[in-house]
């Protein structure tokens, strides 16, 4: 028994309107939760936009800022501030030391450049520093120089502590 | 006997099963056991949001939703509000698309 063809196409029609109903119910819903929930951080746009044009437009006519460099808390387009001078304290690869980040440069210069020290230290056959990469610091991976505390212990040039470092020279150079 | 408490006779199980399901409901039951409702719907769903409907209703549940204020607005609102314009603004070749493939079904579930 084969469905006429009326009926079929008023089913078809039936089910596709079904369907486009489930859908608009999962569409409204959807709005419904983002709305109540808070997470549509546009909602109130235009007056987000007018307070934040009217703090920008402040900042720029505001005589004691001398410029953007100069001025600490100046605010990014994302809303973040940065000093002017950063502060955040790392390891020196080089030599294990704590460096805060806004002196590493000046510091990198003095520990693998042009320092009269600096060269001493480097000097002492990198060839073979390279090869004491091991002693398990995570660094030498990527470190252009060897194991920091292998070297420091090479410039002191006790014999006896580098044939220890050479029985662990296994481990392959980068 | 006495009759102590007032209840509606039980229903007839007789008189239930001589009700038939409709045509309608038999498709339909196919349609959900076989997967093929839910396949159409996440078809019809992807379609919807490559041609910009979905957006498009979006934008006039949040412009809605700007003017009443989001605490005073109801699901119910919303699906009131974007029905009429949604059914009308399906785009033709999704319309017809979705359409042939649910006749196509219903031939090959002829009954």
């Amino acid at each position: 028994m084969s469905v006429p063809n009326e009926d079929n196409t008023q089913l078809s029609s039936h089910f596709y309107g079904d369907l486009l109903d489930s859908i608009i119910v999962d569409v409204a819903s959807e709005c419904h939760r983002i709305a109540k929930l808070g997470l549509d951080h546009n909602l109130e746009e235009e007056e987000e936009e007018m307070r934040l044009s009217a703090q920008a437009r402040a900042r720029v006519t505001d005589p004691s800022n001398s410029g953007e460099t100069n001025n600490k808390y100046v605010v990014d387009i994302f809303g973040q501030t940065h000093p002017s001078i950063a502060s955040e304290i790392f390891e020196c690869m080089n030599c294990g030391r704590s460096i805060s980040a806004g002196r590493f440069a000046p510091h990198l210069e003095k520990c693998m450049g042009k320092g009269r020290k600096a060269r001493l230290k480097v000097t002492r056959s990198t060839t073979s520093a390279q090869n004491r990469y091991s002693r398990g610091s995570p660094v030498s991976t990527y470190s252009p120089f060897s194991n920091p505390t292998s070297t420091h212990i090479l410039s002191n040039g006790t014999p006896s502590v580098a044939g220890e470092e050479y029985s662990n020279g296994t481990y392959e150079g980068p | 006997m006495k009759h102590s408490v007032n209840r509606p006779p039980t229903p007839d199980a007789a008189e239930d099963q001589g009700k038939e399901p409709t045509l309608q409901e038999i498709i339909n039951i196919k349609l959900i056991e076989s997967g093929e409702k839910e396949r159409l719907m996440e078809l019809l769903r992807e379609r919807l949001i490559d041609c910009g409907w979905k957006d498009e209703m979006k934008a006039i549940c949040r412009a809605y939703i700007k003017k009443k204020g989001r605490n005073n607005v109801t699901v119910d609102d919303l699906v009131h509000l974007i029905t009429p314009k949604g059914r009308a603004s399906v785009p033709d070749n999704v319309k017809a698309d979705l359409l042939q493939r649910i006749r196509t079904f219903l031939m090959s579930a002829a009954l």
